[in-house]
């Protein structure tokens, strides 16, 4: 179990350095292949719409930064509650802070590596 | 057993399925029966519960399943979303409980509650992990 957990914490923290670094392949690897994530309230996007959706954010260079708030382990099943903060731009390409409390569930694939199966950043407001 | 099923499963082998409104049916109907042993059997061995506050697996969630049931507590609860990837699925639910206290008096509890389910080998859907947190009271103290 806690090697479990450690690996989860690996997962966050490289997830968190791809996502700062702007690197979309190597974030990307961090999704099962029919991963849904909803970072529109009531919008899930999965597939080819999910990527083209990430890959657009993330060509504004945002910097996230995440606590986790309680995670449960199951298996190859986690659950996550994350705390997170995005510094971004907006459409006009003025500053603009996001935050939010995400529920994430995340599958542990056969290599050893956790991926978000899915991604629900609002998921706790 | 008592107890009138108005949507078929198998109380000793139950499916919650991927259909969000059939995975509701079943559960309030397995919660609503009282019979803790049948609730429990919505989760794997393994598989988390929170609903005492404290995370619970095996045979510590069977016994507190069949404490908080005895009072025939009653469940209503609503799908606020539901997204199913692959074999596991995030469920979210506004759910209102009203069930006797101690010294028999009511207790009132509602709040949200996040739902992950699996779907295992043998292509059932269990529950995995719940979550609920709540908005007045708490579901156990």
């Amino acid at each position: 179990m806690s090697q479990l957990l450690e690996n989860l914490e690996k997962h966050t923290a490289q997830y968190v350095e791809a996502f700062n670094a702007g690197d979309f392949e190597t974030l990307d690897a961090f999704y099962t292949e029919e991963a849904v994530a909803v970072w529109e309230p009531g919008e899930p996007l999965t597939g080819q719409a999910r990527r083209d959706y990430q890959r657009e954010f993330l060509a504004r260079r945002p910097k996230i930064s995440t606590t986790t708030r309680q995670s449960f382990v199951t298996g190859d099943t986690a659950l996550l509650i994350v705390d997170w903060v995005i510094d971004t731009v907006d459409d006009q390409g003025a500053p603009e802070r996001l935050t939010g409390t995400g529920v994430d569930v995340l599958r542990l694939g056969e290599d050893g590596i956790w991926r978000y199966a899915v991604d629900d950043p609002y998921g706790q407001d | 057993m008592a107890f009138d099923f108005s949507t078929d499963f198998d109380p000793e082998n139950p499916d919650l399925t991927d259909n969000t409104e059939i995975q509701n049916e079943i559960f309030l109907q397995a919660f609503n029966s009282g019979d803790g042993a049948l609730f429990n059997r919505l989760y794997l061995e393994d598989s988390i519960s929170n609903f005492s506050g404290e995370p619970l697996t095996g045979a510590a969630r069977l016994a507190f399943f069949k404490e908080f049931l005895a009072p025939k507590p009653s469940l209503k609860a609503e799908v606020t979303h539901a997204y199913v990837a692959g074999d596991v699925a995030l469920i979210g639910v506004k759910y209102s409980i009203d069930t006797t206290g101690e010294n028999g008096e009511p207790v009132h509890l509602e709040g949200v509650c996040t739902d992950v389910l699996r779907r295992g080998e043998d292509g059932r859907w269990l529950m995995s992990i719940d979550r609920p947190v709540a908005a007045t009271g708490l579901v156990a103290e």
